[in-house]
């Protein structure tokens, strides 16, 4: 029934922007050296012959690049110089995502994300730019039955599926409390920084004179500005990134889709699901509201390289329990019941927190300016603070099945792992622990690049010994 | 109290890690003996940046083949369950690690020159995540553990 196909012109164009994308750092120093030592015309002359490569290289590509989808399997042929055949078993296939960027949109188009298990790149493949009616075509035969409902489509229903949407006033907390806002302003520093050099003198020391010649409340005004419009921004961010973020539940599978602009799916079979974790960031914690995200093994490396992926852009705390218990019911025993560390452990983690900020106040006012050092106490003031929280929001909780640790370095989280699911347990001590019955607590599990490990720093003995007892009762079974 | 796993690693071990550290010692003696030229040389490098590192050089030369392996020896401690892999190991911060067979997906010997020299063989143990390893065991010993750990680890595994 199917013949080798090619994909759609239009992924002429991808693989040139790839082909940019990738020859760019290498590139860059290069040409701003060139343009800095005045030689402009030959760097343009450059420029040219390697765009016109580029445009070969792509047209090549796009000639030798075939697909076949069968009802068995998917065949992919490539290669310009050397042709590479690709055969992946349709009960190999994890996954099928189609997803649509603004590129795509207008011509009806998708790209086609065909996912296997484990994390090597080289075994997923992905097509690029295919029409939408043949993405849905590939997906409906490489999933066969298994998941006729699950293909993108905004008009059908939902009704008997459980499934959960994001309203704009979830978004605009979501966005309101994301914190990217620092994150942005670093960026902006960052390009200030650099831009310092690009704009001439002249009109830099003007800009510089003007801003200290004005009224300390002009300064604070304008600073002000400039954060309140970078956290307008990192809100569109959100809506752009998450707007109309739908979760479905099938029987085996999760499915997302998301992105205002580009429109992305995912796919999260089942059993792929590693661990479940609640995160309260320190913007969110304080307005009760936390995030929800999977721990997933394999794949995926090249679409994004978190290590976890979110269920839902932000839902209040007291919520969840819903919220799990509609979408991933499996995990749905939220325990609030955690053990904690025991008091004797607060000075390590007073120690861990304060050992940054006393190095950077001893180092600031030894150096630069002796008399910062009262201003700095509070950095200190606030590392303490935070060191008191780590110690507070640590311990763990072990149920039937789940070994549930909570922890913060900045960021809570709580993470309800099943047994099934630990590949290894660890304890450390050293010698003063062992002297104050104190262990740290390690366990690893599967995540898209290799491991996460996560800590219980200073735990009990006592508890340490319990969790691998019960891990121990639970591998026997 | 958790007691500590049973096993010890063989004891020629202490010489196999004393000899590595002798080899391994052959940098710090470099740089000292390098920094010691440099200063003939040199004007601006202070007579006490040599001095520094001969010193430091003299309690490596102490230390690491002679202090270390022994500490390492006695701390190292393994043990192999039907259902779990137990291991201990550091000097100053002791890790215990407990490896359920079901999650293990591969098990190595290897050895190298000095290792071979002893008869002596590192056991790797490689889960989805993590990776562990009982360093010098006895050849065949290490052999029958990773045949032990292979046959055990033969169980259904859950796919991920």
């Amino acid at each position: 029934m199917s013949n080798p196909k090619h994909l759609h012109p239009l992924s002429i164009i991808f693989t040139l922007f790839k082909a940019y994308k990738n020859a760019f750092y290498g590139l860059l120093p290069i040409i701003v050296l060139a343009i800095g030592d005045g030689f402009l015309g030959w760097t343009i002359l450059g420029l040219g012959v390697l765009t016109i490569a580029f445009i070969i290289y792509a047209l090549i590509s796009w000639r030798r690049f075939s697909y076949e989808v069968d009802s068995e399997q998917l065949h992919i042929q490539k290669g310009i110089l050397i042709k590479k055949n690709r055969y992946i078993s349709k009960h190999r296939i994890q996954s099928i995502d189609l997803s649509q960027s603004i590129i795509h949109r207008p011509f009806g188009l998708t790209k086609v994300d065909i996912e296997t298990a484990g994390s090597d790149k080289d075994v997923d493949a992905n097509l690029s730019a295919v029409t939408m009616t043949e993405g849905r075509h590939i997906q409906d035969v490489l999933k066969g039955m298994k998941q006729q409902t699950a293909v993108f489509d905004e008009s059908k229903e939902l009704s008997n599926e459980p499934h959960r949407l994001v309203s704009n006033r979830e978004l605009l907390i979501a966005g309101a409390t994301s914190g990217s806002i620092g994150v942005i302003l670093g960026l902006f520093g960052l390009l200030f920084s650099q831009l310092e050099n690009l704009i001439p003198n002249q009109l830099f020391n003007a800009t510089t004179t003007w801003l200290f010649s004005q009224a300390l409340e002009t300064i604070v005004f304008l600073v002000l500005l400039i954060v309140l419009s970078l956290w307008l921004l990192g809100i569109l961010g959100v809506f752009i990134k998450y707007g109309q973020f739908k979760i479905i539940r099938y029987d085996k599978e999760l499915f997302i889709t998301r992105g205002l602009l580009e429109k992305k799916q995912m796919t999260i079979p089942l059993k792929r699901i590693q661990a479940v974790g609640i995160e309260e960031s320190l913007t969110r914690q304080p307005f009760g509201l936390a995030t929800v995200y999977v721990v997933i093994a394999g794949g995926e490396i090249g679409q994004t390289a978190d290590t976890h992926t979110l269920l839902f852009p932000v839902l209040k705390k007291s919520k969840i329990q819903l919220f799990l218990n509609r979408i991933l019911p499996e995990y749905a025993d939220v325990t609030n019941d955690i053990h904690p560390v025991p008091k004797r452990s607060i000075p390590y983690y007073l120690l861990r927190s304060l050992i940054l900020p006393t190095l950077i106040v001893v180092g600031s006012s030894l150096f630069f300016i002796p008399s910062v050092w009262i201003y700095m106490m509070t950095l200190i003031l606030l590392a303490i603070i935070l060191g008191l929280l780590n110690h507070r929001d640590a311990g763990y909780n072990l149920d039937q099945k789940f070994l549930t640790i909570r922890f913060r370095r900045f960021t809570k989280e709580t993470v309800i792992i099943p047994s099934k699911r630990i590949q290894a347990i660890e304890t450390k001590h050293h010698f003063l622990h062992h002297k104050q019955n104190l262990k740290t607590f390690k366990v690893s599990i599967l995540s898209k690049m290799s491991g996460r490990h996560l800590w219980v720093k200073e735990l009990d003995s006592d508890s340490n010994d319990e969790i691998y007892d019960w891990f121990q009762g639970d591998a026997q079974t | 109290m958790r007691q500590p796993p049973k096993h010890r690693i063989a004891e020629e071990a202490i010489k196999a890690w004393r000899l590595t550290a002798f080899l391994f010692l052959f940098i710090p003696i470099a740089i000292t003996i390098g920094a010691f030229i440099l200063e003939h040389f040199v004007d601006f490098i202070s007579i006490w940046i040599p001095i520094i590192l001969i010193i430091v050089t003299i309690i490596d030369v102490i230390v690491t083949p002679f202090v270390i392996p022994k500490l390492r020896w006695r701390r190292w401690k393994y043990e192999i369950l039907d259902q779990e892999i137990y291991i201990q190991h550091g000097i100053l911060i002791v890790t215990q690690s407990v490896i359920p067979m079901a999650r293990v997906q591969h098990v190595d010997t290897k050895q190298g020159l000095i290792l071979s020299n002893y008869q002596l063989a590192t056991l790797t143990i490689t889960t989805a995540a993590t990776t562990h390893e009982i360093p010098a065991l006895r050849e065949e010993e290490a052999a029958n553990l990773r045949d032990l750990i292979s046959e055990l680890a033969r169980v259904e595994q859950d796919d991920v």
